[in-house]
């Protein structure tokens, strides 16, 4: 039988590669310096604490080596990166007064649009600061706050200090470091006890300014009882040097409460995507991950979650697609800390056109966890023989009473699975397609309606006959 | 003395895991029972290694086209001991390996298992049983790696682990570009019977190849409670129960050994630490 091969249309990048001209108020030196990390901080009227924090940070980051493992970052040179950019915008409350270019292009990223339609609240950062905020007053009358980390820093230091960087600290790893050295926006949201936030937040992250790292904090606390359900999606047009994206993301859920954190990240195929994320929960909470990586030149990203309460919850559920010049390094890594503990990771990875898909896991039970169970699947599609797919998980279980299952499959789309639509009168490329769009419907539609679309389109098949 | 690094995997991971590679006491290394052997195109030949004393046994195996090779390695060395071994086995094209391996004995064991599919219809077979109790060190890395076309490689791995034992077993299928229309199944079972266990597994799959495929699995659990039900309602004590269903899990490995002799002598091993009061 002669083989043919599926192929799957790239992303349409048109919309996301608008490049706005750089208008920036102020930029730091590139490089990291003591000198740049106390400016970034005068720039942004830090308390004292904060700029001992970054400095400390930037000792640990010099005091640091790269991993010895995972994608190559050899050809990250933080020299060449402009940590600080400032947009020549002040923070809004409405869209009219955020500058036109500024405003366009989130206009065309459909983030106004969707505020209208579909959420709570939303924040919109361009380069290092975030130049638009909103959120519902019925939210606000309840007590959720919904605003960027500089405002929280400043009305609400105490909350602030309080989870800061407890989670992922500074000596994490050197990304980690480098985050807690340079910093600049993100999102802060704080829901009472007992507040149920239905309609979804989102926060978008544009990085306009070419050679220059985002480096956004987001902080999120979900008291006793509360949910929550926060999107955050990310791109940046495609330049010729080296832009940089560690942001990291510090989730507290407490008891009973549920989070569910959605990212679509479409990043611009220069961007090194180093990027660290991790939520505790308490007892009988949840938190739901579903991660999307698209975009970026080299990604680094394994969502953390600690189940740190008897019962706690983890789903995750992601997919990777990898095309040409991508290496994508994802993954999830579960920690059970107390008895009763659940998790459940389901991943789908697609790799084509020589692009690297990993993935990678870890799931660890602690002697503190009896009855922890875990489930993880991950699976892996290939579409041609120039890419390379690869799954690395581990396991390190401690004590008799865990009940761990791993699963992972690789390989093309069979022949059988064709043949045997086609015997139902199926056409050999709708047959493929509903066999592509079968491999990522599990992540699919658990993604908003608006990034399913785009999934959709991403997973936009086209026959082209054999190669290779 | 020191610890040299004995085996890595093939693609390392988070630091703090602790499995990117296994080390082992510099002395254990110093005399190795080195053994080569090529078996003959269009030839069988069996080969039974049983480990009972040496501290380090390296073996390396080339098997010629359409020949079958059945390789038993059996380890049941005195708990008081440290034992390293390596085995590497080249298939050339149309080439089968069958290999059945034991590890039940030593203190501390580190082992690496090679296995290259070198020739197009190449196929192998491996089969491994670990038993590990008291305070025991079990490490092993299992490396499959597919390189001609229409290969196939199988590697299932049975263990039962109890009291204070620590094992890692990484199982590695290596799909390498040209294996068009290769297979690889890897599956790991291990059964936990007491609560200080500490037990690591990473299986790996690796692929530059689109035209294969391949799955692993892993599962990790407590002896099944509804077995032990049926054996203790039939008038068995708990650790008579205990020990048939262990002894079941490990037949498919102990079926592939042809020496009565030998299965006997691995089922008295096990029985006896297994039997033993806690």
């Amino acid at each position: 039988m002669e083989k043919t091969k599926t192929y799957i249309e790239d992303i349409e990048r048109t919309l996301y590669d608008i490049k706005n001209e750089d208008r920036s108020v102020y930029k730091s030196q590139s490089g990291l310096t003591e000198d740049v990390v106390r400016d970034i901080s005068k720039q942004k009227n830090d308390p004292q604490w904060m700029l001992e924090h970054r400095l400390k940070s930037l000792e640990v980051y010099n005091s640091l080596s790269l991993p010895a493992w995972g994608p190559d970052l050899s050809e990250l040179n933080m020299d060449n990166i402009v940590t600080y950019v400032k947009p020549d915008a002040k923070l809004s409350g409405s869209w009219d007064e955020v500058p036109e270019d500024i405003k366009n292009t989130f206009d065309r990223l459909g983030i106004p649009e969707a505020e209208q339609t579909s959420l709570a609240g939303v924040g919109a950062q361009y380069d290092s600061e975030v130049v638009y905020h909103s959120i519902q007053e019925s939210l606000v009358k309840q007590g959720v706050i919904y605003t960027d980390m500089e405002t929280a820093l400043s009305e609400y230091e105490d909350i602030v200090k309080e989870y800061f960087m407890k989670l992922v600290p500074p000596k994490d790893h050197k990304f980690a470091a480098l985050h807690g050295a340079v910093w600049s926006g993100g999102s802060f949201v704080y829901v009472p006890e007992g507040v149920k936030v239905d309609i979804p937040l989102q926060s978008y992250f544009r990085l306009n300014a070419a050679g220059a790292g985002q480096f956004e904090h987001t902080l999120i606390i979900v008291e006793k009882n509360a949910s929550l359900h926060f999107i955050e999606g990310c791109s940046a047009p495609k330049y010729n040097v080296t832009n940089l994206h560690a942001g990291c993301v510090e989730l507290f859920v407490k008891e009973g409460a549920r989070l569910r954190y959605s990212t679509i990240e479409n990043w611009s195929r220069n961007m090194m995507n180093l990027n660290t994320k991790r939520a505790i929960v308490e007892k009988d909470g949840i938190i739901e991950w579903v991660s999307g990586s698209f975009g970026s030149h080299i990604s680094m990203l394994y969502p953390c979650s600690i189940l740190h309460g008897e019962n706690a919850r983890c789903e995750f559920t992601g997919v990777t697609f990898a095309s040409k010049g991508q290496e994508l390094d994802t993954g999830a890594s579960i920690i059970h800390a107390a008895p009763h503990t659940s998790a459940n990771v389901s991943t789908r990875t697609i790799s084509k056109a020589g692009g690297k898909a990993t993935y990678r896991s870890a799931v660890k039970v602690t002697r503190n966890a009896p009855f922890a169970k875990c489930s993880v699947n991950c699976e892996s599609l290939m579409l041609d023989d120039i890419s390379r797919s690869d799954t690395l998980p581990a396991m390190d279980i401690e004590g008799d009473e865990a009940d761990i299952g791993h699963e992972a499959t690789i390989g093309r789309i069979s022949d059988e699975a064709i043949f045997y639509l086609m015997c139902r009168g199926i056409s050999e490329d709708e047959a493929r397609a509903m066999i592509v769009r079968g491999f990522v419907e599990p992540i699919a539609k658990e993604l908003p309606l608006e990034y399913a679309v785009e999934m959709n389109n991403l997973v936009n098949i086209e026959l082209e006959g054999t190669i290779g | 003395m020191a610890e040299k690094i004995f085996s890595e995997i093939p693609m390392r991971t988070w630091h703090w895991l602790g499995v990117n590679e296994a080390g082992i006491e510099e002395n254990v290394l110093l005399n190795p029972v080195k053994k080569t052997l090529e078996v003959p195109a269009n030839s069988e030949n069996d080969l039974t290694v049983v480990y009972k004393e040496d501290n380090y046994g390296d073996i390396s195996i080339k098997v010629g086209e359409n020949s079958c090779l059945k390789l038993t390695q059996v380890q049941l060395l005195p708990v008081e001991k440290d034992h390293a071994n390596e085995v590497t086995v080249i298939l050339a094209k149309g080439a089968h390996l069958e290999m059945a391996v034991v590890e039940a004995g030593a203190k501390k064991t580190v082992s690496k298992v090679k296995v290259v599919l070198e020739g197009n219809n190449s196929k192998a077979d491996v089969s491994v049983l670990y038993f590990g109790d008291e305070k025991r060190h079990i490490d092993l890395n299992y490396v499959m790696e597919q390189k001609g076309r229409n290969t196939e490689a199988n590697l299932n791995v049975y263990g039962a682990l109890m009291d204070e034992c620590r094992k890692v077993c990484r199982g590695t299928l290596d799909f390498q570009r040209g294996s068009k229309g290769s297979k690889g199944y890897e599956k790991e079972q291990v059964t936990v019977l007491s609560g200080k266990v500490r037990n690591s597994s990473i299986p790996i799959m690796l692929s530059g190849e689109d035209d294969v495929d391949g799955h692993h699995a892993v599962s990790i659990g407590k002896i099944d409670e509804e077995k032990m039900f049926y054996l203790m309602s039939r008038g068995l004590d708990l650790k008579e129960s205990r020990r048939l269903i262990v002894e079941a899990a490990f037949n498919p490995v102990l079926d592939k050994i042809a020496s009565e002799e030998l299965r006997d002598e691995i089922d008295s091993y096990i029985k006896g630490r297994l039997g033993k009061n806690e």
